[in-house]
């Protein structure tokens, strides 16, 4: 009754989505494969008219690339330093929090807060805290250097100051800021995901394991970690595939230069060196080196699926 | 281990918060289980009975009242300090644990004098799932079992530490009519065996009076009456229980009390001592009919239910509170299938009277 | 079981039992309740330190030992913020840019999943298999030749280049397609035999009852636009058309040295204002549609 007007018709409602999806979806990454195997493209060469040879030249290139090598240590660093501790952090916050029932929602609320916010914005805003107010070069109109809010609670507690971001600071110090601050952002999801992961969890588990007096260590490594595990191998995927992502975090507490003063792009990541090839007008090294991050990212979130299939309960 | 409850109320908060109303759901409710028995917690769904086995098993606190087991008062107490057993009614597995952590599980968090070793625990594991008689499934999880497999891990889970006291939560609810035969005879004998104190509630009359050494029948968080399935069945306190216990159910009719004689309608079916004279309901059991030509009774036949051994006649008459009367008689008696009316006497130990306001047992004696 | 092994659980000292389980409760919950407000602090703290910052005077700013709160609170600071930064300006090309984006992308996402929901054609299934294969590619890949793409268009810095290449979301497809799905068949079959048009029963029928994924996606969608920070500046970082994110972090470059904090912390306060907003008076919707999705902005 309904079939024969219905196919042209179905097309008529898909034609606006199909149309810009095989503009800016399809064909990119059509061409996106086309440009990383022709030797050395680049936008400008093509109008001058110069044509390219065919090649995994531009892969060489990348992984040759100094500059490569040191956005690809810094992307993997801040994956492995904060998908685990903030999948954790999130995960206690989680549990304790599906345990209270006084204040569960306001708290709830706080601990969204960093989700709405505009990463860029926050980021300024941890760099002021982890700044050294005042001049640090020692030129000649040298204002007093007082130490940020964060050197200032830490010499409270009796530590000693550290140069956090500023003009020769350590790499140390500049990863562990960006660690703090990835984790911050990072937080807020997680526990959204586990939370609700927590909740829709069976309470006649727990009234069993309470009858059987179960402890509260063991109801949590026992129950709640293998209940909650699909979740938490979705929070960590996820969290794998956006650590590899990283970008914008970096550029909202180091501002463009990815670094601080003295060292610039010490801490550019993989996305960052992809924007940076696409802004000098070389497309096939970023291309290539998009490809390179697909695969990153596929394998290992293979490699996670593998490793969850054998953790994850049913 | 004997479990008293003593003056046990439990209230919740009502759902509408702004009218600040609590839900009453177990109302005052005081009754003793003997050790070693098991006893039937029945009525109706949302009686309270639920409620009442949680509140033993320490999931739940009574608002008011005391609960002991043995000499001690338990009521505040957490359950695993109480050393109970308790089968949910979705049984409750641990989804990704296999049969045998499942019922190890218990086992593992015993402390103190209570901690077995390694291979205790295992014998102990093992001899429960025997005593249940799913040794063989031991490494499944509890998605590759069926559900009467499921319901014996669950006993089997509940019952491997020996609890003090057994509490099963509507346990063969989930279960096929065949099974549920099966599972409650099994129940009955693994009780018989272990001899653990045990309660468990059910909303069927029939799985409560076959395997239940006492009975406590609850209506609306009230407790109705409590003693031997059979004695509660032959002597109910009240309308309710009277109704509640038996298939097919009690005949209650319109009737009155006229000096000394029991009228249903018109018809004097029994002359009786003790009784006032007034309006009361009379019950009459199915099988408490006896056909009878000069019989007192007289109803419409409407149909003629074959049973083999029995009979089922099911007729009407106008002050029968239910359309139909259903009366079992022995197939012997030669019922005529295409007679218009049917007249019966009545087994006076049968026949019940209630008193029309508070539907409460009138007793009396047979003339 | 052979009947001499049964032994019943031991008694218990149930007075010592009771004070015991007592404190150990107490305890727990003492800890939980501790650990739980030290996180919302670390939550918190820079909010905080946001708005006490934006409030203070240079020289206060600079002490060596902080103050709390403001000795002289300094309103003047965010007036002084809206111009540097220009704010005004980046706040209409982001408003503009995020609600004409918003309105177009709702409408091909409901015509697309209404397509994929109720209609029948040929190739439906693999089309929309096709389309789920593309989430799984980062974004960036895409980013490279719609560079070009927009380039040789003539779209570098108009305000067509900021809405139209991000219009389709395959995810929000996904999304309300599967709320589509769950209103029962029995409804357009109904419609049908009423005579109702496919388009009339979208927006009579089907629009209403997913309202609350509707407007999940709005939120994400205007999240997405004030957000967006890598798009606007490699193709519309002229005055004219630049976005608030864009405009924040040019205006104010330095983020260590010698940086006039205060007027910088009004101006990201002023920022972030808006989504605060939003986030108080739409939490349930955020948070529903976050858990769906897992996508930020």
């Amino acid at each position: 009754m309904v079939e024969g007007k219905q196919k042209w018709k179905a097309w008529l409602y898909l034609a606006p989505a199909i149309v810009l999806l095989l503009v800016f979806t399809v064909w990119p990454i059509i061409n996106t494969v086309r440009m990383a195997f022709l030797e050395g493209y680049s936008g400008l060469k093509v109008a001058g008219g110069e044509s390219f040879a065919f090649g995994v030249g531009n892969f060489v290139k990348v992984i040759k690339y100094q500059k490569f090598l040191s956005c690809l240590k810094n992307t993997v660093l801040l994956c492995v330093l904060t998908v685990p501790i903030s999948s954790l952090l999130a995960l206690l916050v989680a549990v304790f929090l599906n345990s209270i029932k006084w204040l569960q929602k306001p708290l709830q609320t706080i601990f969204f807060l960093p989700y709405v916010t505009n990463s860029i914005a926050i980021g300024m805003v941890f760099a002021a805290m982890f700044n050294i107010v005042g001049s640090f070069y020692g030129t000649d109109n040298e204002i007093i250097v007082t130490a940020g809010i964060i050197n200032n609670i830490i010499e409270f507690f009796g530590g000693k100051a550290v140069n956090w971001i500023n003009y020769g600071s350590s790499y140390a110090a500049n990863i562990t800021v960006m660690v703090i601050y990835i984790v911050w952002n990072a937080l807020p999801f997680k526990i959204l995901i586990l939370l609700g992961g927590l909740q829709s969890i069976n309470k006649q588990y727990y009234d069993a394991a309470k009858v059987d007096g179960t402890s509260r260590r063991r109801i949590f490594a026992r129950i709640t970690v293998p209940l909650l595990s699909p979740m938490l191998a979705y929070v960590v995927i996820t969290g794998f595939i956006g650590g590899f992502k990283e970008y914008t975090s970096i550029i909202g507490i180091f501002g463009e230069a990815m670094g601080p003063a003295d060292a610039a792009g010490r801490l550019n990541t993989m996305v960052g060196f992809i924007y940076d090839a696409l802004s000098t007008n070389n497309q096939g090294r970023a291309s290539a080196a998009a490809l390179i991050l697909f695969g990153i990212i596929l394998v290992v979130t293979l490699i996670n699926l593998q490793v969850s299939k054998k953790r994850v309960h049913y | 281990m004997k479990v008293e409850l003593r003056n046990v109320t439990k209230a919740f908060p009502s759902r509408n918060k702004k009218s600040g109303e609590e839900v009453i759901a177990v109302n005052d409710c005081s009754f003793t289980i003997p050790d070693g028995k098991l006893i039937g917690l029945l009525g109706p769904s949302g009686c309270g009975k639920s409620t009442t086995l949680y509140m033993i098993c320490g999931l739940q606190k009574p608002t008011k009242g005391q609960i002991f087991f043995g000499e001690d008062d338990v009521t505040g107490l957490a359950p695993e300090n109480r050393g109970v057993g308790l089968v949910f009614q979705n049984y409750a597995l641990y989804p990704h644990l296999t049969v045998k952590q499942n019922i190890l599980f218990p086992l593992q968090n015993l402390k103190g004098a209570d901690k077995l070793s390694k291979e205790e625990m295992l014998k102990r594991a093992y001899e429960t799932a025997k005593l249940v008689q799913i040794d063989e499934l031991m490494d499944r999880k509890p998605s590759e079992l069926s559900g009467g497999q499921q319901q014996r891990v669950a006993i089997a889970r509940a019952l491997v530490k020996m609890p003090r006291v057994l509490l099963l939560d509507e346990p063969l609810s989930n279960l096929d009519a065949r099974l549920r035969l099966q599972t409650r005879e099994e129940i009955r004998r693994i009780q018989r065996e272990t001899k653990i104190t045990t309660v468990f509630v059910t909303h069927d009359q029939d799985e409560a009076m076959s395997i239940s050494d006492f009975i406590v029948v609850m209506k609306a968080g009230v407790v109705q009456q409590i003693g031997k399935p059979q004695a509660v069945y032959d002597d109910p306190d009240n309308l309710f229980v009277a109704k509640f216990l038996g298939t097919p159910p009690i005949n209650v009719f319109n009737g009155s009390v006229k000096g000394g004689k029991v009228y249903i309608g018109e018809e004097a079916v029994l002359s009786v001592n003790g009784v006032n004279d007034g309006e009361v309901y009379v019950g009459i059991r199915p099988e408490g009919f006896i056909l009878d030509e000069n019989g007192p009774l007289g109803c419409k036949l409407i149909n003629v239910e074959v049973m083999g051994r029995d009979v089922s006649v099911v007729s009407s008459n106008p002050a029968s509170l239910n359309p139909t009367i259903r009366s079992i008689i022995n197939a012997d008696a030669g019922v005529d299938h295409d007679a218009e009316t049917v007249r019966f006497s009545v087994k006076p130990h049968k026949l019940f009277l209630f008193d029309k306001e508070s539907e409460k047992r009138i007793r009396f004696e047979v003339k | 079981m052979a009947k001499e092994t049964i032994k019943t659980m031991h008694e218990r000292d149930i007075s010592a039992e009771r004070t015991r389980s007592r404190a150990v409760g107490i305890i727990a919950k003492a800890f939980c309740y501790a650990f739980l407000i030290f996180m919302a602090l670390v939550v918190l703290f820079p909010f905080y330190w946001m708005i006490n910052s934006s409030l203070k005077s240079l020289e206060e700013y600079r002490q060596s030992v902080p103050t709390f709160w403001p000795q002289k609170v300094l309103w003047s600071n965010y007036a002084e913020a809206f111009t540097a930064a220009s704010l005004g300006r980046l706040f209409f090309n982001t408003a503009y840019v995020g609600i004409v984006s918003t309105i177009l992308s709702l409408v091909i996402t409901i015509l697309s999943a209404f397509a994929f929901a109720r209609l029948e054609f040929k190739g439906k299934n693999l089309l929309f298999s096709a389309l789920l294969a593309t989430m799984m590619i980062p974004g960036e890949l895409f980013t490279i030749t719609n560079y070009s793409t927009v380039t040789n268009l003539g779209w570098m810095n108009t305000y067509t280049v900021l809405i139209v290449p991000f219009l389709v979301s395959v995810f929000y497809i996904y999304l309300l397609r599967q709320n589509f799905l769950q209103i029962p068949n029995e409804l357009y079959l109904a419609a049908k035999v009423d005579g109702t048009s496919d388009f009339k029963y979208l927006c009579k029928v089907m629009i209403p009852l997913s309202l609350p994924t509707l407007i999940s996606i709005t939120i994400l969608k205007m999240m997405g636009a004030w957000n967006s920070y890598i798009w606007p500046r490699l193709v519309a970082n002229d005055d004219a058309h630049r976005l608030i994110t864009n405009g924040l972090r040019n205006a104010f470059t330095d983020t260590t040295g010698d940086v006039n904090y205060p007027v910088q912390m009004a101006a990201v306060a002023l920022v972030s204002a808006p989504l605060f907003l939003v986030f108080i008076f739409l939490r349930k919707y955020i948070m529903k549609g976050v858990s769906r999705s897992g996508i930020k902005g």
